[in-house]
Formats: C-alpha cells, sequence, structure tokens
C-alpha cells in the first residue's frame, strides 16, 4: 500500500482535469510499445525479401537473405516484451494448449506460430538448403552436425531438387506476404477494434500499422545492411541501395498519406473525443509527435531522399543520407508505436482530463529491460549469419 | 506404392516427418498439459469454481451485524446511509463476527474517510451530497454534527461562521470587527436551512458604506471619514476596499 502511494502520489501532481481511478497510471508501458515495433520490422524485412523473389527486383538481391535473417532475429524475440509484461511467462503454453477462438490476443499465439513454422523456417530451409548440404560436407566437427540437423539430413542437391526448392522458395513467399499482413496487421487490429478508445478504434490501423511495418522493415535491412558491408570490407551495391531508398520512399509516401487520411478523418467527423485528442496532441505528445514521428521521423528523411534523387547527388553523398534517413526513419516508427499504445492511454475515458506516463527503470517492464530486448534481436541476427552465412561469397558455386 | 514413395522429392519426405513429429508433440503435449476438468462448464477449469469457493472469507454481510447491533442497523436502513453496507466504512469484519470482544472493527472517525464519498467532484451526479471540505467546517471532524449511521444535517447554526469560517475569520481581525455580518447582509433564518436558494442581501451601493464613513455621517467620531464626492466616485467602495478586511490594499 505504502508502495503503490509512494509511486502514484507523483503521478497524480501532473494529471491534468479529471480522470477515473483506474487510468491514473498506465497499463500498457514501453514493453508493449515495444512489441508492435519489433513485430512490424517482422513483416517489413519480409515484405522486403519478398521483393526479390515474388517480384522480381533483381536490384535487392544481395540484401535477400539478410532481411531473411533480420526477420527470424526480430520474430524470435517479438513475443517476449509480451511474455515479460504478463509477468508469467511459465504460463504462456496454456493459451496455446486451451485455445479461446473469441479472444484475439490468445489466438495471437497462432498466428505467430504459422508465420515462424509455416513461413520463415521453411523459406528460409528451402532457400538455404543446397548451401548448408554443401557447407557441411566441407565442415569438421559441431559445425558440421548443426549444419546436418538444419539440412534435416538431407542430401539431394540434383539439378531436379534444386528446381524443387525454387520454386517453394517462391511459393511460401506468396503465402507469406498476406501472412506477414496477418502478423502485423493483426496487432493493428487488436488496438483498431478497442471500441471504448478512441484514439485507437480506427479500421484503418491495421493498414497504418502495416505501412509503418514496411517502412521500417526496409529502413532497419537497409542500416544493418550499411553497417554490416564496411564491417566485412567490402564495397556497398549502390544500385542496391538506390532501390531500397526507393521502396523505402514509396512505403513511407503511403503510410504518410494514410496517416495523413486518418487524422483528417478523425478532425472532419469531430467527434466528442476530438476535443481531447487535440488537447493531447498540443501537450502530451507535442514532442513524440509532431516533432519526432512527423519532422524527424516522416518530412525530414522524404525531403532528403527526394532532393538526393533530383539532384543526382554525388555516391558519397547518398550514402550519407540513406543512412541518416533510415535512422531517422526508425526513431520516427519507434515514436509511432510509442505515440499509438501510451498516446492512447494518457487522456480519460471520462474525455475531461490527462494523466502521464513515468517510466520506471528497473524490473521485468522497465527501461533496462527494453533495452536488453531491444538488442537481443541483433544478437541472434550476429549467431544466425555465423550459422547461415548470408554473403554473397558464401554461396556455393 | 514403392514407385510413388519414390517419386515424391526428398525435401517433402523430410519435412513430412518433422512436421508429424510437431504435430505429435503438440497432441501428446495437449492431452498431458490440459487440465482434466477443463471446458466442463465453460472456457475454463471447472476446480476453479471450488477453489474460489474455499477463499477465506473476509465480509460477513451487513445482515450479520443486525443480529447484535440491531439498533444501528435499523437507524442506518432508515436514513440517507441506508444503501451502505456496514463494513463499507467499519472494513472487512468477518473475525468480530464470529468473536466480538477479541477482534474490533475500525472506526473511521477521520475527516479524510467520509470525503472519499462527499467531496466535491464535477463527475458526482447533481443532487449527490457533496461538500468542499475545505470550507465544511474544516476544524471538526465530520461525527461531531453528523451521525454516520444518521447523516442528516443537524439543527442549522446559529453562527454564520459555522459556514462563512474563512470570512469570520477574516472578518474578526479586521477594522471592521465590531460590525456584525447582519449589519450589512439582510439574512433571513432561511438562509441557514437553505442557503443557495434564499441568499442574504449584499450592500448594492457607496451610499450604503457612506452611512459611516461620510463626511456627513452621525457615525463614531473615531472612524474615517472620506469626501464622498472626490473619493474614486466612478466605482464603488468594494472594488478596491475588500469589506470583510478593508484596510487591505
Ligand atoms: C455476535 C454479535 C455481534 C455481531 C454479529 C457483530 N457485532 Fe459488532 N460488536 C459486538 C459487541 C458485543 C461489541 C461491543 C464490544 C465492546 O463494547 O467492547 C461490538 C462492537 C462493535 C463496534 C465498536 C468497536 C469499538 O472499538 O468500540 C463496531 C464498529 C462494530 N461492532 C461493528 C460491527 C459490524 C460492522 C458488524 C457486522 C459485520 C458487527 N459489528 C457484527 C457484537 C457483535
Ligand atoms: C458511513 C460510514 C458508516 C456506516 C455505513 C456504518 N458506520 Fe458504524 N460508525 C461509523 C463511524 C464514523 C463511527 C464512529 C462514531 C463516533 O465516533 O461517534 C461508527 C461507530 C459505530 C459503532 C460504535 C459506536 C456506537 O455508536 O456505538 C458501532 C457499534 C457501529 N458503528 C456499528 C455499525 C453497524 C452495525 C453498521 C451497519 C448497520 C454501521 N456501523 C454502519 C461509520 C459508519
Ligand atoms: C461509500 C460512500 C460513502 C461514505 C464513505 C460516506 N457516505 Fe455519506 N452518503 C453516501 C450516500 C450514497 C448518501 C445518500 C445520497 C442520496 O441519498 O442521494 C450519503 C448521504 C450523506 C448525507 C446526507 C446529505 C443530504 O442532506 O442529502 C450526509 C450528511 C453524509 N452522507 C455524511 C457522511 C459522513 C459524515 C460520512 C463519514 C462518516 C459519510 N457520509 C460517509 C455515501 C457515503
Ligand atoms: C460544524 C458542524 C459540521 C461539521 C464538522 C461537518 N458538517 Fe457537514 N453539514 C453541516 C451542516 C449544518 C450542514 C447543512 C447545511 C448545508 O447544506 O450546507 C451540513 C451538510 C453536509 C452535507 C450535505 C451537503 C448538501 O449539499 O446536501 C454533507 C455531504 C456533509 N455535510 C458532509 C460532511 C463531511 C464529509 C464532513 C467532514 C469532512 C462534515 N460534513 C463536517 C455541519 C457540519
Ligand atoms: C448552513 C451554512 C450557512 C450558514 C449558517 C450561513 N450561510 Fe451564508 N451561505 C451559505 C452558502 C452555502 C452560500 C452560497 C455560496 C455560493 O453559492 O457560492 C452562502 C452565501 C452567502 C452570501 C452570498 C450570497 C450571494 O449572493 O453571493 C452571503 C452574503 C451570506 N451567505 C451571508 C451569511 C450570513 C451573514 C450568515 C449568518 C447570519 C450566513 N450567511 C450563514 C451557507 C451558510
Ligand atoms: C461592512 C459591511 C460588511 C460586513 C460587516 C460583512 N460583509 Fe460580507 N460583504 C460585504 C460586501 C460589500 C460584499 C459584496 C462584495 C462584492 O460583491 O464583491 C460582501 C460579500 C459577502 C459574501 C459573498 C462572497 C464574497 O466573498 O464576495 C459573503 C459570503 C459574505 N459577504 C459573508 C459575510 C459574513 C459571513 C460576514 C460576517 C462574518 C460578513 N459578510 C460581513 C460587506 C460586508
Ligand atoms: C457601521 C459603520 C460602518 C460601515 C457601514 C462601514 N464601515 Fe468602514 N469602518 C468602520 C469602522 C468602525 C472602521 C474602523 C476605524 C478604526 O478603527 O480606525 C472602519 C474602517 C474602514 C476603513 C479604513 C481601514 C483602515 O484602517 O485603513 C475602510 C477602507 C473602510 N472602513 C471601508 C468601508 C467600506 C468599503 C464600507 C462599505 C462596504 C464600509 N467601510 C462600511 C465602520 C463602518
Ligand atoms: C478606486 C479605488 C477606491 C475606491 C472606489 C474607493 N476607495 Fe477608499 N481608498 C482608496 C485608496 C487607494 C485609499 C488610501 C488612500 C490613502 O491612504 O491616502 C483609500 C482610503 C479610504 C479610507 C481611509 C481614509 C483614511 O483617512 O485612512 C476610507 C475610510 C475609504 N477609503 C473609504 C471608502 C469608501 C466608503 C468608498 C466608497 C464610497 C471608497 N473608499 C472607494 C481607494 C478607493
Amino acid at each position: 500500500m505504502e508502495e503503490l502511494i509512494q509511486h502514484l502520489t507523483p503521478i497524480l501532481k501532473e494529471v491534468w482535469g479529471y480522470i477515473f481511478p483506474n487510468e491514473i497510471e498506465l497499463h500498457w508501458g514501453i514493453l508493449i510499445v515495444l512489441y508492435p515495433y519489433l513485430t512490424g520490422l517482422v513483416a517489413g524485412a519480409f515484405i522486403l525479401a519478398s521483393l526479390v523473389k515474388v517480384f522480381n527486383v533483381k536490384e535487392l538481391q544481395p540484401t535477400y537473405r539478410l532481411a531473411m535473417l533480420t526477420a527470424m532475429a526480430f520474430l524470435i524475440v517479438a513475443p517476449l516484451p509480451l511474455l515479460g509484461h504478463l509477468g508469467h511467462p511459465e504460463k504462456s503454453y496454456e493459451i496455446l494448449i486451451t485455445p479461446n477462438s473469441a479472444s484475439a490476443m490468445a489466438m495471437f499465439g497462432f498466428v505467430y506460430a504459422w508465420y515462424l513454422m509455416a513461413v520463415l523456417c521453411l523459406e528460409i530451409w528451402f532457400e538455404y538448403r543446397r548451401d548448408i548440404i554443401l557447407w557441411a560436407q566441407k565442415e569438421t566437427g559441431i559445425k558440421k552436425w548443426i549444419h546436418k540437423i538444419i539440412s534435416l539430413f538431407s542430401k539431394d542437391i540434383s539439378e531436379k531438387a534444386i528446381h524443387f526448392d525454387k520454386k517453394w522458395v517462391k511459393i511460401i513467399t506468396i503465402i507469406g506476404i498476406p501472412s506477414a499482413f496477418l502478423l502485423h496487421g493483426y496487432v493493428g487490429f487488436i488496438f483498431g477494434s478497442i471500441k471504448a478508445n478512441p484514439w485507437w478504434s480506427s479500421v484503418l490501423m491495421p493498414i497504418v500499422f502495416l505501412f509503418s511495418a514496411i517502412v521500417s522493415g526496409i529502413a532497419m535491412v537497409l542500416i544493418l545492411y550499411m553497417i554490416i558491408t564496411p564491417i566485412r570490407g567490402k564495397e556497398l551495391d549502390i544500385v542496391c541501395l538506390d532501390k531500397l531508398a526507393s521502396y523505402l520512399f514509396y512505403a513511407m509516401i503511403i503510410d504518410f498519406s494514410l496517416e495523413a487520411l486518418d487524422f483528417i478523418h478523425r478532425i472532419y467527423e469531430s467527434e466528442e473525443s476530438i476535443n481531447i485528442l487535440a488537447y493531447l496532441v498540443s501537450n502530451k505528445l507535442f514532442i513524440s509527435l509532431i516533432v519526432i514521428q512527423l519532422f524527424m521521423g516522416m518530412l525530414i528523411p522524404l525531403a532528403m531522399i527526394s532532393l538526393i534523387k533530383i539532384f543526382k547527388a554525388p555516391s558519397d553523398l547518398k550514402k550519407m543520407v540513406y543512412f541518416i534517413s533510415a535512422i531517422l526513419v526508425q526513431v520516427g516508427i519507434f515514436s509511432t508505436r510509442w505515440n499509438i499504445v501510451i498516446g492512447g492511454q494518457l487522456f480519460s475515458k471520462s474525455f475531461r482530463g490527462l494523466t502521464v506516463y513515468k517510466i520506471t527503470f528497473f524490473g521485468l517492464e522497465g527501461f533496462f529491460a527494453s533495452v536488453v530486448i531491444f538488442c537481443l534481436p541483433f544478437v541472434l541476427l550476429y549467431l544466425l549469419t555465423k550459422i547461415l552465412p548470408p554473403w554473397e561469397e558464401a554461396r556455393n558455386p | 506404392m514403392k514407385k510413388i514413395w519414390h517419386k515424391i522429392p526428398e525435401q517433402v519426405k523430410r519435412l513430412s516427418v518433422l512436421l508429424i513429429v510437431i504435430v505429435a508433440v503438440f497432441i501428446v503435449a495437449n492431452s498431458l498439459l490440459t487440465p482434466k476438468d477443463f471446458g466442463l462448464v465453460g472456457h475454463y477449469r471447472a476446480g476453479s469454481i471450488q477453489e474460489n469457493a474455499d477463499r477465506e472469507l473476509k465480509y460477513a454481510g451487513q445482515e450479520a451485524c443486525a443480529d447484535c447491533h440491531d439498533d444501528l442497523w435499523k437507524l442506518k436502513n432508515a436514513n440517507y446511509h441506508k444503501n451502505l453496507s456496514c463494513e463499507v466504512c467499519h472494513g472487512p469484519s468477518i473475525n468480530h463476527t464470529n468473536d466480538p470482544d477479541q477482534f474490533k472493527p475500525e472506526i473511521p472517525r477521520d475527516r479524510t474517510f467520509c470525503v472519499v464519498c462527499h467531496e466535491y467532484n464535477t463527475s458526482r451526479p447533481t443532487g449527490y451530497p457533496q461538500i468542499v471540505s475545505e470550507a465544511h467546517n474544516p476544524r471538526k471532524i465530520c461525527v461531531t454534527c453528523h451521525n454516520p449511521h444518521n447523516p442528516t444535517p443537524p439543527q442549522a447554526p446559529k453562527e454564520c461562521s459555522a459556514c462563512h469560517a474563512e470570512i469570520s475569520s477574516v472578518k474578526s481581525v479586521s477594522s471592521h470587527m465590531d460590525i456584525p455580518c447582519t449589519k450589512c447582509h439582510v439574512t433571513t433564518e432561511k438562509h441557514r436551512l437553505h442557503p443557495r436558494e434564499f441568499r442574504p442581501t449584499k450592500p448594492v451601493d457607496r451610499e450604503f458604506c457612506g452611512q459611516c464613513h461620510s463626511q456627513s455621517a452621525k457615525a463614531d467620531k473615531f472612524i474615517p471619514r472620506i469626501n464622498m464626492v472626490t473619493h474614486e466616485p466612478r466605482y464603488v467602495c468594494w472594488q478596491c476596499h475588500y469589506p470583510h478586511l478593508p484596510e487591505a490594499q
């Protein structure tokens, strides 16, 4: 009790207007911000990869495998924030053994499992199978066994078998695109279907989530590619970078238009919540929404990339601009998630008051836990690239 | 048969084995881990009903109190607090009903307690009795005037200070301290019972203050006089002088 009072007292001082008692403290904190951000990166990286296979965008070939592994690394980490938030990771299997089809949240386990096993693992397996077999032949010791097990002891690398692999990579990608939409549109759906919350409740929510996911996924692969390649002492493929930047640009335009549409729609409808939402945006969310999400994360990168394209800048300048834009986009998309998750809980359902979010630093739901979770995918990605090197030169001729 | 087996690509065979293993593991795990009584009566364990029923009781319910405190029970149920359970105020008391001498319920005599429900709050429905506790007899605990089991407001107080504590305390140290409130406010008896419906009068013009402060006034000599014609003629006096503390600048 004492503890609770100490925790709530400083928050209460910053409460503005009238709010209900159960709204003082936010229930969904930074971990729930991280969760849609991470799943977004998965879906985005996968869509980028599928451009190569389904739409035959040859220029992006150098990033194809990297994108797949990135999606994998982030997907494995994506449920961790949820487990941390719910606080009983040891009970999580229960939602799988007693599925409740009436609850969107409870079905997430299945959407996740489908995407992990039927799409990502399978596609990576078919894509890498030939290489894994050949690697295993050359290697010794533990690595040989890891590769043997991953290949399921498969041996067939005949022309016919390779052709079969290629065909299936394509089929799985085609199944994978709607699945990626499902995975992330679904996260948007969970927010969009909360009808009591006017900040969330919108049919556009899944689509807005999806396109911001694509934006963040492309930007993440671009950043990783631009960091890893020089570290490996290799040259950046400028054609590939240009293509990545173009797709980033298009995706951002769509994302921007959708968000603007949502915004205009809300203002024009002017439901009874509009006053408090306007107040929310112009006060508590001013920095994170107007400054970071809109200007830094959207308008500045858009402007920079278009200038580069119009004035045919030299390639060094180009690289720098792409890199900075991609970083800004990441920050922008993270604050998009922040504004949705945190913003949606800052105002009272009485529409007459605002509360504040006080981030805690320690504990399962604190700032440090979320930093650890955010770094985890990069560690995983490093391990994955050790086991399944995505580099061009690692391919067997 | 053998021919068909050979025709299936190697990859598919291996993946099918994996798939079968995964499905088998899921089915086995599912049958082992799902609680036996799950789903018998709904999407939950039937046993959890009993588990919840077995939990330790804390509240006795107000009928239980009637056995021994029937006088208070009747009193409360005949008055404004009839819809409140005894334990809303006295806290969980099942131990007390079993052994009244050993366990004593809480008795919330603090001013901070009643205002949980009665502090003025815009979200409360109109007509629900609310007070601004800072202005509502701040120096006394609520039960000196309100019987918690029959909170009907007591006899209307004679003194204006019961309700206008701040004004009275300010005035009592001002140079107007000897002037009774009713000299400036004609107050009916009804104001004390229904203060908002029956408002006292307030002075309306400069001449009112002039009774004592104009040069021609017949009041005591020591009262400071002003020239009513030249002393800020375009304003009423209380735009500059707070009547309950006139010396304040
Ligand atoms: C079995 C009879 C019995 C029941 C049932 C009972 N009480 Fe009492 N209660 C007593 C007796 C006897 C006393 C007086 C003890 C004393 O004076 O020391 C008492 C005293 C109290 C007091 C005053 C304690 C104090 O410190 O002076 C409160 C408050 C009270 N009861 C509330 C309740 C409430 C609320 C309930 C219903 C949940 C309840 N009682 C049910 C017998 C009972
Ligand atoms: C609105 C809150 C409230 C409710 C409801 C309430 N009480 Fe009380 N009760 C009090 C307070 C406050 C006191 C202390 C009164 C005092 O000190 O003068 C008190 C005092 C008592 C006492 C001991 C003093 C006395 O007057 O004998 C008993 C016994 C008691 N209550 C029983 C009950 C029972 C039984 C009920 C339900 C029928 C009940 N109360 C309902 C607030 C409440
Ligand atoms: C759990 C909430 C609650 C608590 C605690 C509570 N009351 Fe009440 N009170 C009520 C309700 C409900 C009414 C009845 C309102 C109605 O009839 O519309 C009421 C009515 C009253 C009234 C009648 C006002 C009128 O003239 O209409 C008074 C006075 C009062 N309470 C005083 C108190 C005092 C003093 C205490 C503390 C001992 C107290 N209340 C504690 C809920 C509460
Ligand atoms: C000095 C005596 C006194 C004290 C102490 C006192 N009150 Fe009152 N209270 C009154 C009187 C007299 C009235 C009726 C006049 C009025 O309606 O303002 C009243 C009226 C009320 C009303 C009804 C208001 C309405 O609009 O119908 C409530 C509720 C109330 N009091 C609660 C409290 C609470 C809670 C406390 C303790 C924090 C408290 N009182 C302390 C004298 C008192
Ligand atoms: C039972 C409590 C109570 C008592 C006793 C009481 N008043 Fe009031 N009085 C009120 C309330 C409540 C108001 C309304 C305040 C408001 O609406 O802002 C009020 C308002 C007033 C006003 C302002 C009226 C207006 O139109 O702005 C005056 C003057 C006043 N009272 C004078 C007195 C005088 C003089 C006495 C003593 C003879 C007195 N009151 C006794 C409760 C009381
Ligand atoms: C010297 C005359 C005088 C005396 C004595 C006096 N008042 Fe006033 N009072 C006024 C005037 C004049 C106003 C009008 C102020 C205004 O309209 O701004 C007023 C206003 C009020 C108001 C309205 C609220 C406010 O603060 O403006 C209340 C309540 C009040 N008086 C209560 C009292 C009470 C209670 C006493 C006795 C303790 C008292 N007055 C004594 C002259 C007086
Ligand atoms: C019943 C007579 C009377 C009325 C009516 C009256 N006053 Fe006074 N006034 C006094 C007295 C007595 C003093 C105190 C003189 C002293 O002790 O020096 C005083 C003092 C003052 C002072 C000087 C305070 C100082 O010490 O500097 C001012 C200003 C004043 N009154 C304003 C007003 C105003 C404004 C009104 C009209 C709302 C008013 N008075 C109505 C009797 C009255
Ligand atoms: C525009 C503001 C204003 C208005 C209106 C006003 N006064 Fe004054 N009054 C003052 C100021 C300022 C002083 C202080 C002058 C000084 O100390 O020389 C003062 C001083 C006084 C004094 C004290 C004189 C002394 O010798 O100590 C009295 C009495 C007085 N006013 C009464 C009144 C009365 C009665 C009215 C209404 C008819 C009135 N005032 C209207 C501003 C005002």
